[in-house]
């Protein structure tokens, strides 16, 4: 494992990424503020209009805590790299990193994952800060954090695989996006998990999707136990392996249809 | 003669694409119905390469050069046949194939837009592990070179096209590759840019006794370096050789101005030739410009021992006020061998 074209990867990564520093924060404030004023909103609508005590066993002060307790995980889930391979596949700039000496999906995921550690770090500053006063210890959110990072990973190996889709189909964005709703409905970001109904649970339970958001904040807020943690962390160690082997197979495949255009 | 790095066997590619009618009828029958066609880009090429030559491969667009290139650099597999660079399948893409090679194209950007060149280098020395004093001296070298040194930190997107170019290549050859595929490279330059280019390529490959594969529409390039040139036409080699070979097969090139200034046919029809052996201008338009119409300036091409016959004739029925017998250019030679005609 040679970690100096790594590190300075991550390095680029981030160079690149606040290239633009006030278009750099306002996608971190726009991206983190937008899900939660649609939450608070409806959290008041249900408990201060509609009158309730609480919905899926969380009251309105539960609610809320989770909604200020995701926008930590929401930052660290998975970006458009996705959307960048794919369209790298399609318009042939995929080339360019075919050349280097290094693993292109491994390589474009540093470059995109690069940004996402700085926030995961100041999220994680800004969790030990003000997690006190929801009662979040300093440990469960490194734990959770750790976790919403394995995410990240999980998440990536889908989208990496997905876009590999590109190689055939010059129209492989519609599954991205469609992708990408289904991850921001069953990731928790916009909605805790426990809403669904209790024969719909199996859904979110069969997917990946929500140990980037969902699982993160339940850890943190205390709602899982330090075991339904560790067991957690092993469902993602296999998921980890389940998409490897998609990436493996995905871009084994595409890369002999690969055309190169625009050359 | 030393061993050759590159080994070309029958290679053939084709590229399948979907065929689309104009219209929504079109659009329709691609959902419904697609029709696909088959593109025969390459038709059995076959060729070797020696270390350290400085080969130019031309031909008109669609010709299958860059298909070539990428096929040779591992980009994409040929349909059939094989091909080896430096020992290597390229198509396996091994990591030390790739430490050993380049490749550059004048239409793609490989340097990350808002970066500064500088860093883009740092990350390539970091992929290939170049020593740090190696890496410095070389950057230093190769900016010195193309005389691009205060521009290192400046970002991509504020360079000009001819910077910017410069710097891809630095980027591409800070590895120091045994083998460099250009395609293109001084595409969209101005005459000093590409002058500077062509001359650093040069010194590279006799310092470096790197290989290089060229590929360009502008002649002054292939003149200047290439050693050899295969030329391609519809996906067939129809050259390989020295350059020199192509324009001394006893083809010449009669300048004439004329008292009577009369039309390229009756000219032609005098001296028993076509008219497409005469050219107006500077020879190498397809159509005269104002001024050469105003000069009259006709470009009569022939074999060497036509040109007496040929001025006989021109003597008995005109004037002649200046005339002139000039060696064929390259790109004359070229622009018949890409329209199809034979040399002479």
């Amino acid at each position: 494992m040679k970690l100096q074209w790594r590190l300075a990867t991550l390095k680029n990564g981030l160079q690149d990424a606040t290239a633009y520093r006030l278009e750099f924060l306002i996608q971190i404030l726009s991206s983190a503020l937008v899900p939660a004023a649609i939450q608070s909103v409806l959290w008041y609508a249900m408990f201060v209009l509609g009158g309730k005590t609480d919905v899926a066993g969380m009251t309105y002060a539960q609610m809320l805590h989770y909604t200020l307790t995701s926008i930590l995980f929401t930052q660290i889930r998975g970006g458009d790299n996705d959307f960048e391979l794919a369209e790298m596949i399609r318009e042939g700039q995929l080339s360019n990193y075919l050349l280097r000496p290094v693993g292109v999906v491994e390589f474009v995921y540093l470059r995109g994952v690069a940004p996402k550690l700085l926030i995961a770090f100041f999220c994680l500053l800004a969790g030990m800060g003000a997690g006190w006063a929801i009662g979040i210890t300093p440990e469960r959110l490194v734990g959770a954090m750790f976790l919403a990072l394995i995410g990240n990973i999980i998440h990536y190996q889908i989208s990496a695989s997905l876009a590999a889709a590109a190689f055939v189909w010059e129209e492989a964005y519609g599954i991205l996006m469609v992708k990408n709703m289904i991850v921001s409905l069953l990731s928790g970001e916009l909605l805790p998990l426990n809403l669904f109904p209790p024969s719909m649970q199996w859904i979110w339970k069969s997917a990946p999707f929500y140990l980037y958001v969902f699982g993160p904040t339940q850890y943190a807020l205390g709602r899982w136990s330090h075991q339904e943690f560790l067991m957690q962390l092993g469902v993602s160690g296999l998921w980890l392996i389940v998409g490897w082997a998609l990436i493996r197979m995905s871009w084994g495949l595409g890369i002999r249809r690969y055309l190169s255009l625009g050359g | 003669m030393s061993e050759p790095v590159i080994t070309v066997r029958d290679v053939r590619r084709s590229f399948r694409s979907v065929k689309k009618e104009e219209g929504l009828k079109g659009a329709l029958g691609l959902i419904l119905k697609p029709q696909y066609e088959n593109h025969e880009a390459l038709k059995g090429i076959s060729f070797t390469i020696e270390s350290g030559s400085f080969v130019g491969l031309i031909g008109a667009n669609g010709a299958g050069k860059t298909t070539l290139l990428k096929i040779l650099s591992g980009l994409i597999p040929p349909s059939s046949g094989e091909a080896r660079v430096l020992g290597y399948e390229p198509f396996k893409r091994a990591i030390t194939f790739r430490q050993s090679i380049s490749l550059v194209m004048g239409q793609k950007a490989q340097l990350w837009w808002d970066l500064p060149a500088a860093e883009a280098f740092d990350l390539i020395r970091a992929i290939y592990e170049i020593p740090m004093p190696v890496y410095r001296e070389r950057l230093n070298t190769l900016a010195e070179l193309l005389d691009i040194q205060k521009h290192l930190h400046t970002q991509i997107r504020r360079l000009s096209l001819g910077e910017r170019m410069k710097m891809e290549l630095i980027g591409a050859i800070l590895h120091w590759p045994k083998v460099i595929f250009l395609d293109e490279p001084t595409i969209g330059l101005d005459v000093l840019a590409a002058h500077k280019l062509r001359e650093f390529l040069r010194v590279f490959n006799q310092k470096e006794k790197a290989t290089i594969i060229l590929t360009s529409h502008n002649m002054d390039d292939i003149e200047r370096l290439c050693s050899r040139v295969m030329i391609m036409r519809s996906g067939e080699m129809i050259y390989d050789g020295n350059p020199d070979g192509l324009t001394r097969k006893g083809e010449r090139r009669l300048r004439l101005r004329l008292m009577q200034n009369p039309e390229a046919g009756e000219l032609a029809q005098t001296i028993g030739m076509p008219v497409s052996a005469i050219d107006i201008g500077n020879g190498n338009d397809e159509a005269a410009t104002e001024a050469a119409e105003e000069a009259r300036t006709f470009h009569i091409h022939l074999k060497t021992e036509q040109i007496v016959p040929v001025l006989q004739s021109v003597m008995g029925k005109y004037t002649i006020i200046d005339m002139g017998i000039e060696e064929q250019s390259l790109e004359f030679v070229i622009q018949r061998l890409f329209e199809g005609t034979k040399l002479g």
